[in-house]
C-alpha cells in the first residue's frame, strides 16, 4: 500500500488577484512501513500537504492515489468511510473530545467503524497501556498533561489499526521529555505493526528520528533524502 | 456513544444549559397552568350548565322550545320513560311542567319560570336539593310549597314561610294564580339561573293549570367524558326511535350551543397559548445550539476527520437539543403536574372574578384541569421543537469540509 501523488497542487483564493499557491505541482510516493519527516518554514505547505493526502482538503488540481483508489474523486460518503478505516490523525492540539475520558476517546473512533462494544474497549486498553496510560484510563483529556494527552491522541489515531498515520507537528507543544517519549512510541509502532507515519514539522528532534526526510519551501518539494 | 457524548456536550456550559432548562421550565409551568385553568373555568361551565340546565338529554314538545305555551306538552311522555328505564347509561329522568310566570311578595314582583318538578326525580338529576342554603326543598307534604332562590329572595324581600303568589297564563289562556309559601332558598354557581327560576310541586303547578303532562323530560346519563356529547347523542336518538315527530329531543350541545362553541374553541386556544410558548422557547434553543455548536465546529471538523460519517454528526446535534428537550420538559411537566396536583386540592378563589363569572355559570373557586394527552402533546411539541430549532446549526456545520471546520478558531 502507498500514497502517490502526480502534479497535485493547491491554490487558495484562486479566482481573485492574489492566489497563493500552497503545493504546486507535487509528486511524491510513500511507500507502507515509512517514517517520514516533512520539514520546512512555517507557510511552507506541509500541513496543506498532509491534508491532501489524508483526504480532509481537496487538492485544486492533480491526484492523491492511495493503494490505488483516487481518493480526489471519492464521494464525501466513501472518502470519509476510506479516512476512518485507512488514515488515523494527530493533530498539534491533540483534538480530543474534551467531554470523554482517555479511554471513550480512543473507543469512539472504533466505534465509528462498527467495533463491538467489547472489542473496543479491549483495543482502546490495549493501545492507552502500549503509550503509557494505562492508568489513565478514565481521566478526562484536561486532568492529563499535554504529552500525556498527546499519546492519547496517538492511540485514537492507531485505534482503527490506519495504514496511514498522519501527524500534523505533533510535538509542537510538548516538552524535551514527552517528544522524546512520544516519538519512542510511534517509532515501535511504526517497527512492530508497520504503520506509515508521515509528520510535518520543523522540530529537529522528529526529524533526527524521521527515515526519510521531505524538505518543502514554497510549495515545493526542495529535498527528499534517506537517513 | 452517541447519546452520551450528546448528554455530557449538553452539560458542557452547566450555566448555560441551567438557565435554558429554567426558562423552558417556568414558562412550561405558566403554559400548563394557564391551560389548566382555562380547562377549568370552561369544564366546571359546562358542568355546571349539565347539572343545572340542560341535564344531557331534554325532550320537549317541538313548538314548545320556542313558544313554550302551557298547552304545548310533550306527546306520550309515559312511552319516553318506559323507554329511558331501559337504558343503562340513564342514571335518572325528572319531568317538568314549566310554566314562565310572575312571582309577587307584598314588596316586589318578577318574572320567572315556574319549574313544576317532581320532587324526589329532581333532586336526582340536578343538585338541587342539596344546593338549598336555607330552609328545606320541597316538602312532599303541606300546601303549595315553593323555593326560590336566594337571589330572588333578595329582590323580593323574602324570608322563609313568607308567602309570594305566582301568576301565569293557563290552559284556557286566562291568568290564573295561587299563593305559595316559600319553603327554602337556593343557590347555583350561576346567577342568571338564580335569577330566573323558582321551584314548586309539579302536581300543584298542574292543577293551577287546568292540565295535567309534563313539557320537559330531563334525562342525566352516567357520562365521564364530559368534553364530548357522542353518549347524549346516542341516547337521543334512541328516545328518537320510539317518540313521537311532533317531540323535539336534543342532546345538550343542541339545547346549549354556546357549549359547544367553547369545547370547539379550547383546543385552538390552548394551542395558541401553547404555540407561543413554544416559538419563544425555539428561538431560545436556536440561540443556544448556534452558540453551542459554532464554538464547537472544529471539533465537528476533527470527528468528520477521524471518519464520523455526516449524518452522525447531524444526530449528534439533533440527539443534544432534543436530550434538551427531553429534560426541560420533562423538569417544567412535572413541576406543572405538582403545582396543577396541589391546585386541584386548594382550588383557586376567583376574588373579585367570581361574580362576573357567576353570570356564565362559573363557581366561586376554581379547580385547574389538565389532561394526560394534554401533557403528552405538550411534551411532544416542545421536543419537536427544539428538534426544528437544530436543524439550521446543523445544516450549517454539515456544509463544512473537515478542513475548512478545523480552521475555524472558535
Amino acid at each position: 500500500m502507498s500514497i502517490q501523488t502526480t502534479q497535485l497542487r493547491k491554490t487558495y483564493n484562486q479566482d481573485t488577484d492574489f492566489p497563493v499557491h500552497a503545493v504546486k505541482q507535487l509528486d511524491l510516493s510513500i511507500e507502507q512501513g515509512e517514517f517520514v519527516a516533512v520539514m520546512g518554514p512555517s507557510g511552507s505547505g506541509k500541513t496543506t500537504l498532509l491534508n491532501m493526502i489524508g483526504g480532509i482538503d481537496i487538492p485544486s488540481a492533480g491526484t492523491v492515489i492511495i493503494d490505488g483508489i483516487d481518493i480526489c474523486a471519492l464521494k464525501d460518503k466513501a472518502l470519509i468511510a476510506f479516512r476512518r478505516d485507512n488514515i488515523g490523525f494527530i493533530f498539534q492540539d491533540y483534538s480530543l473530545l474534551p467531554v470523554l475520558t482517555a479511554l471513550e476517546n480512543v473507543e469512539f473512533v472504533m466505534q465509528l467503524q462498527g467495533h463491538s462494544e467489547k472489542e473496543c474497549r479491549e483495543r482502546a486498553i490495549t493501545l492507552l497501556d502500549q503509550v503509557g496510560l494505562g492508568e489513565q484510563l478514565h481521566k478526562i483529556p484536561s486532568k492529563l498533561s499535554g504529552g500525556q494527552q498527546q499519546r492519547v491522541a496517538v492511540a485514537r489515531a492507531l485505534a482503527p489499526s490506519p495504514r496511514f498515520v498522519m501527524a500534523d507537528e505533533p510535538t509542537a507543544n510538548l516538552d524535551a521529555k514527552s517528544t522524546a517519549e512520544l516519538l519512542d512510541i510511534m517509532q515501535q509502532l511504526n517497527e512492530k505493526e508497520g504503520t506509515t507515519f508521515i509528520f510535518s514539522t520543523h522540530d529537529p528532534r522528529v526529524i533526527k528520528r524521521a527515515r526519510r526526510v521531505i524538505v518543502f519551501e514554497d510549495g515545493q518539494l526542495t529535498e527528499d533524502r534517506a537517513q | 456513544m452517541l447519546i452520551k457524548l450528546a448528554w455530557r456536550n449538553l452539560w458542557r456550559n452547566k450555566l448555560r444549559t441551567a438557565i435554558m432548562l429554567s426558562a423552558m421550565a417556568f414558562g412550561l409551568i405558566g403554559v400548563v397552568t394557564m391551560i389548566g385553568f382555562m380547562n377549568g373555568m370552561y369544564g366546571n361551565m359546562i358542568d355546571n350548565a349539565i347539572s343545572w340546565q340542560t341535564s344531557h338529554v331534554q325532550v320537549h314538545h317541538q313548538d314548545f322550545v320556542d313558544n313554550p305555551e302551557t298547552t304545548l306538552a310533550i306527546v306520550e311522555p309515559e312511552l319516553i320513560t318506559a323507554e329511558l328505564d331501559k337504558i343503562s347509561e340513564v342514571i335518572a329522568w325528572s319531568e317538568r311542567f314549566i310554566v314562565d310566570g310572575m312571582v309577587a311578595s307584598a314588596r316586589s314582583s318578577r318574572g320567572v319560570r315556574v319549574n313544576g318538578v317532581d320532587i324526589d326525580a329532581e333532586a336526582r338529576v340536578t343538585p338541587i336539593a342539596s344546593s338549598v342554603k336555607e330552609g328545606s326543598w320541597l316538602p312532599a307534604e303541606g300546601r303549595h310549597p315553593v323555593v326560590v332562590s336566594l337571589k330572588t329572595a333578595q329582590r323580593l324581600r323574602l324570608k322563609l314561610g313568607s308567602k309570594v303568589v305566582i301568576t301565569f297564563s293557563n290552559a284556557e289562556k286566562d291568568v290564573t294564580g295561587a299563593a305559595f309559601r316559600v319553603s327554602g332558598f337556593f343557590s347555583t354557581p350561576s346567577s342568571n339561573f338564580d335569577d330566573g327560576n323558582i321551584y314548586v310541586r309539579r302536581t300543584d303547578l298542574m292543577a293551577m293549570a287546568g292540565i295535567d303532562g309534563s313539557h320537559e323530560i330531563a334525562v342525566l346519563l352516567d357520562d365521564k367524558n364530559k368534553m364530548s356529547n357522542a353518549l347524549a347523542i346516542s341516547v337521543r336518538d334512541k328516545i328518537r326511535l320510539i317518540t313521537s315527530s311532533e317531540n323535539s329531543v336534543r342532546d345538550w350541545q343542541q339545547i346549549q350551543p354556546m357549549l359547544a362553541s367553547i369545547i370547539a374553541q379550547m383546543g385552538p386556544s390552548n394551542a395558541i397559548l401553547l404555540g407561543i410558548f413554544v416559538l419563544a422557547m425555539g428561538f431560545g434553543v436556536v440561540n443556544i445550539m448556534l452558540m453551542s455548536v459554532f464554538e464547537r465546529t472544529r471539533e465537528f471538523g476533527v470527528l468528520m476527520a477521524v471518519g464520523m460519517q455526516k449524518h452522525k454528526v447531524f444526530a449528534l446535534i439533533i440527539f443534544e437539543t432534543s436530550l434538551l428537550g427531553v429534560t426541560g420538559a420533562t423538569l417544567g411537566l412535572m413541576s406543572s403536574l405538582g403545582l396543577i396536583e396541589l391546585l386541584q386540592i386548594t382550588g383557586i378563589p376567583l376574588g373579585n372574578m367570581a361574580e362576573g363569572l357567576g353570570a356564565f355559570g362559573v363557581d366561586t373557586t376554581l379547580y385547574p384541569q389538565v389532561a394526560a394527552s394534554e401533557y403528552r402533546y405538550i411534551f411532544i411539541t416542545v421536543v419537536l421543537v427544539c428538534v426544528l430549532a437544530a436543524l439550521y446549526p446543523a445544516r450549517q456545520i454539515l456544509k463544512q469540509r473537515p478542513v475548512d471546520a478545523m480552521a475555524e478558531k472558535h
